[in-house]
């Protein structure tokens, strides 16, 4: 620091005229403009782009497109694909969220009232969560594996045998396999969050709670999970955007089958825009991902505007 | 956390000695259980890169009877995978890059700087936090293709960083915020231009910031999926996780050259987890408590 302040001392006599121009003010737009010209440029435009390419027609090599109006629109409301796919998405969002929540909260409660290992165990948890979702979905497929899996191999070797089975060739196993997929994946990411959350809490109030008679569940129930509202929230706006636009592990394991049982919104985008060219209906479709997500976002900052009234 | 050592402490000194040390016992139970599940699959996966097909079909679960380093060999010559890995380097890189770099200057400009119109680029930077990539991937795609850079390293670079940009600028700014001002401002009465200031003065101060972006933006580049899929369609340029997916269709049973894969693939990411456990933990914990 000391040699710093030296140095810069002799520098600012060098000061182009330019550099004198340019104050506090106009520093701004200069530190701002690379940022801002690639974000215009491969975000803003292609982003209002999209919204001229839901009203029209198009396969993606004609050199017009066709004008079509609110015609993808009304279509959407029509197509049962949509439906049933956002159907999945609805399963995917309620117990992608659930279920890592009901693991992960017990654990993080477990990790903080063992003495050692805390860090080994977290470090565990939190391992399947940096790898890719090919990578969870690759690893899964062959735990899946009708003839090599490892599931079945367990199964047979347990004499359950008939349970075995090929458990992604299932129309009505396939989404809740995926999804323990993805719940592995993700398991320790809300373990390490609960224990930052469990860090902040006052145990005080669980002391006063214990004094009036509070038994263990009750302590949880009434003094430990509203303190953890921050956290909870972030874990639900989080799985609530995720839910609606997953994509990677589903399209790995299943590529929406069998039959269309495991089809999200976001699969279906892809098929409807880039294996059968329908351009114009396959943007419409990913609107919809958009407007979901800036509603949830909508309400995500709305709430926490609230809370911190609130605080 | 002390205080949560306190408390276990109080209520272990109100328990019978037996009771306390059971009890301790199934807390490391579950907690074990969780961390084999946690770990099996990938383990599993891994040893069976090291088997030959005969081991593999026989016991999935069984340790390999040698270092059979067949099929690595043939996943990374024959199957390509110095490819898809030199691929992923290029492409990881310089998106890294780019984003820290523009993130910290514009970060920097949004928390520190007063200019017309700061509220408006911070909210629409904002928005690309709210919006999946899937809002804007297919007007992109044609956009490329009319610069004439689809199918090569630079469509997935540049739209990488526009697509890291606002979570690294937000970051960024959060960071800058907390910064004292009086140290640039008295560069300034010192005489410094307002590049000085941020050269000199702020960025020595933003190590812990921009290593927590740098980690994060580097998993997610690495792992990225959705966008290499859409915008590169040659195989000399896929990246690991396109590669591992094309292997994977290429190979259907042979899984020993698919755990083959799914080691070269993981052993990146797994290998600089490990070295920096703490500061992914606890940048996650920062970013919980503020968010």
């Amino acid at each position: 620091m000391q040699r710093d302040s030296v140095r810069l001392a002799v520098r600012p006599a060098e000061n182009s005229r330019f550099w004198r121009w340019i104050d506090k003010n106009k520093a701004g737009y200069l530190f701002i403009l690379p940022a801002l010209l690639i974000y215009a440029i491969f975000f803003i435009k292609p982003f209002i782009t999209s919204i001229y390419y839901t009203l029209t027609r198009w396969n993606g090599y004609d050199p017009v497109k066709k004008f079509v109006g609110l015609e993808n629109y009304v279509h959407l409301f029509h197509d049962p694909m949509v439906w049933l796919s956002l159907s999945h998405n609805l399963i995917w969002i309620a117990i992608g969220t659930l279920a890592p929540i009901v693991i992960g909260l017990p654990l993080a409660l477990l990790l903080t009232r063992v003495r050692h290992g805390r860090l080994f165990f977290q470090t565990a948890y939190f391992l399947p969560y940096v790898l890719s979702g090919v990578l969870v979905g690759v690893i899964w497929g062959w735990i899946y594996n009708p003839i090599f899996g490892l599931l079945n191999y367990v199964l047979n070797s347990i004499g359950l045998s008939a349970l075995a089975r090929g458990w992604l060739g299932d129309p009505h196993l396939a989404l809740y396999a995926v999804l323990v997929a993805a719940v592995w994946g993700y398991f320790g990411f809300c373990v390490v969050i609960f224990m930052a959350g469990l860090q902040n809490i006052n145990y005080d109030l669980i002391e006063a709670a214990k004094i009036d008679g509070a038994n263990a569940l009750q302590q949880f129930v009434y003094v430990i999970i509203p303190q953890l509202r921050n956290v909870l929230n972030m874990i639900i706006v989080y799985n609530l955007i995720g839910g609606f636009n997953v994509f990677d592990i589903v399209r790995i394991m299943t590529v929406g089958g069998p039959a269309n049982h495991t089809e999200m919104i976001a699969t279906y985008t892809f098929t409807t825009s880039f294996t059968q060219n329908n351009i114009g209906y396959g943007t419409t479709l990913s609107m919809v991902m958009t407007v979901l997500s800036l509603i949830v976002s909508y309400f995500y900052i709305t709430l926490r505007d609230r809370q911190a009234v609130d605080e | 956390m002390s205080a949560a050592g306190q408390t276990s402490a109080i209520n272990a000194s109100k328990e019978p000695r037996v009771r306390r040390l059971s009890m301790s016992f199934l807390q490391y139970l579950v907690l074990t259980i969780a961390a084999v599940l946690a770990l099996a699959p990938l383990v599993l996966m891994w040893s069976s890169a090291f088997k030959s097909k005969a081991e593999i079909a026989v016991n999935p679960l069984a340790f390999p009877e040698s270092l059979n380093l067949t099929n690595l060999v043939e996943a990374w010559t024959t199957g390509r995978y110095s490819t898809y890995a030199l691929n992923s380097v290029i492409v990881t890189l310089p998106t890294v890059a780019g984003v820290v770099a523009l993130s910290t200057l514009a970060g920097y400009a949004l928390a520190r700087l007063d200019f017309w119109g700061r509220r408006v680029f911070f909210y629409v930077l904002l928005l690309g936090l709210m919006v999946p990539f899937q809002s804007f991937m297919i007007p992109l795609y044609f956009d490329l293709q009319s610069y004439g850079i689809l199918n090569t390293y630079l469509a997935v670079i540049l739209p990488g960083i526009a697509l890291g940009l606002p979570f690294g600028v937000y970051l960024m700014q959060a960071f800058f915020r907390g910064l004292p001002s009086e140290i640039s401002d008295s560069a300034r009465v010192d005489g410094c231009n307002e590049f000085q200031v941020f050269w000199h003065i702020i960025l020595p101060l933003t190590a812990p910031g921009v290593s927590s972006l740098t980690i994060f933006q580097m998993l997610w580049t690495w792992n990225a999926f959705l966008m290499p899929l859409i915008y590169l369609n040659t195989d000399a340029l896929r990246t690991l996780p396109l590669g591992l997916m094309f292997f994977q269709s290429r190979y259907t049973s042979d899984y020993g050259l698919i755990s083959a894969g799914v080691l070269i693939t993981s052993l990146p990411v797994i290998v600089v987890y490990l070295l920096l456990q703490r500061r992914f933990l606890l940048g996650l914990t920062a970013g919980a408590l503020k968010g």
